[in-house]
């Protein structure tokens, strides 16, 4: 059983809107997608929504730390967006910071912000 | 016998009661009647009488109910249980030494006396020790949900900037408590910046240090930026001798100065108008 | 009152089912959305590591009440390798399986008590518990 996230193409930026719990199947072949698709259309920015997402595991955050830091490689920035309030805890209290990710409350803020450091 | 001991208790009841006052007022380090205006002193004193013959028949139960609503108002008049215990030994040993000088007790019947005694006094000083216990259990709890009642709402003032005022001591359970007000409170306001104000938090220690570190990191990922203001002297020099490193995240001295930061940082600024 | 549940963790969509599992019943104890996460996350921690380093073993999960709270309780039981250096697991950043090694001391921190058995060679016991405030 295989489900893939799917990721759009809005001009330069990539956006991905992960709607379901993350298996780790699924999160690997995700990484392995996005950074196809970044090579293929040689994005410069990449928004991750986790809107919907109600928790996080060390596991998932590391995958998502991995494609942050290999986005970087390639040349791209992301913006992770939406993360919910008790993810955020959760997340601290683990002790995993996901330090050098930018964030945005949402969508929309998350491609405003992208926009502006892309800009620069 | 025990219709005598009443009869007799019954008779000499303003006696007793003064030599109790006396005895109470005498206690040392006591201060809990100093305290407190002379009808006051009168009225409690002839309540606890009360309350202490009122299960003096054998016939009559403890009053429960009275117990209660006794110990309800002792427990607020802040009166401690040593002092409440001391309270029932001295009403018993004037009693008896009443009885005794009236000639109630006599050699012949003192161990009978003795015996009646403590089957009323004991289950007395049970139920009220047990009151109020339980009044003061409540009284705590009661304080604990009003501090948590006290803990840190996130104040929207501007379009995408939010203030939160934390005053008190910060433990782990309101810091707790303040996250999850904090972060909630971001992503329902759409906050884009929050400012901590710490004006108000007497004592900022590395725990404390800690849970500020901790919320400013979560809000940080839930999209938004946290900025610390209201850093007095004094905790400014607490937080760089413990070694505390706060050089992560944007700290002011003032809310205001913190306010004008907020608002450069959403591309925003305050202009003066000239009137006319 | 015990009622529990319990999952067999065997494969990497057991710990799925596990943390479902414990997500459903920490709602149904009552616990918020925080709460209901940290809970989750801990089960998943937890299954993780029993799929990492002992291959199986098994999540249970149960509804505990006392002296009036009422609360979720979580075993998690294998009969692998064991623990050789306790200590040295419950610090922070420890790791031999190339994770973010948030492991233990951030279940620890999740939750409101944990406590560890754990003998080489006969396996290792995880047992803690969250209450309900």
């Amino acid at each position: 059983m295989k489900t893939r996230i799917p990721i759009l193409k809005l001009n330069e930026v990539l956006i991905v809107s992960i709607q379901w719990e993350l298996d780790d199947q699924t999160a690997i072949q995700f990484q392995e997608d996005l950074l196809n698709k970044m090579h293929e259309t040689s994005a410069l920015g990449v928004v991750i929504d986790l809107t919907p997402i109600d928790f996080i595991d060390s596991f998932i955050a590391k995958v998502l730390g991995d494609v942050i830091n290999m986005t970087g490689l390639m040349g791209a920035k992301v913006v992770i967006t939406g993360i919910q309030p008790a993810v955020a805890i959760t997340l601290i209290e683990l002790g995993i910071r996901l330090n050098n990710v930018m964030t945005a409350l949402d969508l929309e803020n998350g491609l405003d912000k992208l926009t502006k450091e892309l800009e620069a | 016998m025990n219709k005598l001991m009443v009869e007799s208790i019954n008779e000499y009841m303003d006696e007793i009661i003064e030599r109790w006052t006396t005895r109470m007022k005498e206690e040392k380090g006591e201060r809990f009647f100093h305290f407190m205006p002379d009808h006051l002193v009168d009225k409690t004193s002839r309540e606890f009488a009360e309350l202490m013959t009122s299960n003096i028949r054998e016939t009559s139960s403890i009053d429960s109910d009275k117990i209660n609503e006794f110990t309800e108002k002792i427990v607020r008049f802040g009166w401690a249980i040593k002092f409440v215990n001391k309270a029932i030994d001295n009403f018993s040993n004037v009693v008896f030494e009443l009885l005794e000088e009236k000639d109630v007790i006599t050699d012949e019947n003192l161990r009978r006396f003795i015996v009646l005694f403590s089957s009323w006094i004991n289950p007395l000083r049970e139920s009220i020790i047990d009151a109020y216990s339980t009044e003061w259990e409540r009284t705590v709890s009661l304080q604990k949900i009003a501090l948590q009642e006290l803990s840190a709402s996130l104040i929207p003032v501007f379009e995408k900037i939010s203030v939160m005022p934390l005053v008190g001591t910060i433990d782990t359970e309101r810091a707790k408590l303040i996250m999850e007000n904090l972060l909630e409170g971001v992503v329902s306001q759409r906050a884009e910046v929050v400012l901590l104000d710490i004006t108000g938090v007497p004592v900022v220690d590395t725990m404390v240090a800690h849970h500020i570190i901790q919320a400013a990191d979560a809000v940080r990922l839930v999209g938004a930026k946290c900025m610390l203001v209201g850093i007095r002297p004094e905790i400014a020099q607490t937080i760089v001798a413990l070694g505390i490193n706060l050089n992560e995240f944007t700290t002011k001295s003032t809310l205001q100065r913190g306010m004008q930061a907020a608002l450069g940082m959403t591309n925003r600024e305050i202009v003066e108008v000239n009137g006319q | 009152m015990n009622l529990g549940s319990s999952v067999e963790i065997i494969t990497e969509w057991d710990i799925v089912a596990a943390r479902q599992l414990g997500r459903n019943e920490a709602k149904q104890v009552g616990f918020g959305t925080v709460d209901q996460a940290r809970i989750t996350t801990a089960i998943s921690e937890l299954a993780r590591n029993i799929y990492l380093y002992a291959g199986k073993g098994k999540i249970e999960i149960e509804r505990i009440s006392e002296a009036g709270l009422v609360g979720i309780k979580i075993i998690a039981s294998d009969e692998g390798p064991g623990i050789p250096d306790l200590r040295k697991v419950m610090e922070d950043g420890f790791t031999t399986s190339g994770g973010l090694g948030a492991g233990m001391p951030g279940v620890k921190r999740l939750m409101d008590e944990f406590k560890v058995i754990s003998e080489v060679g006969e396996g290792t016991t995880i047992i803690t518990t969250k209450w309900l405030h």
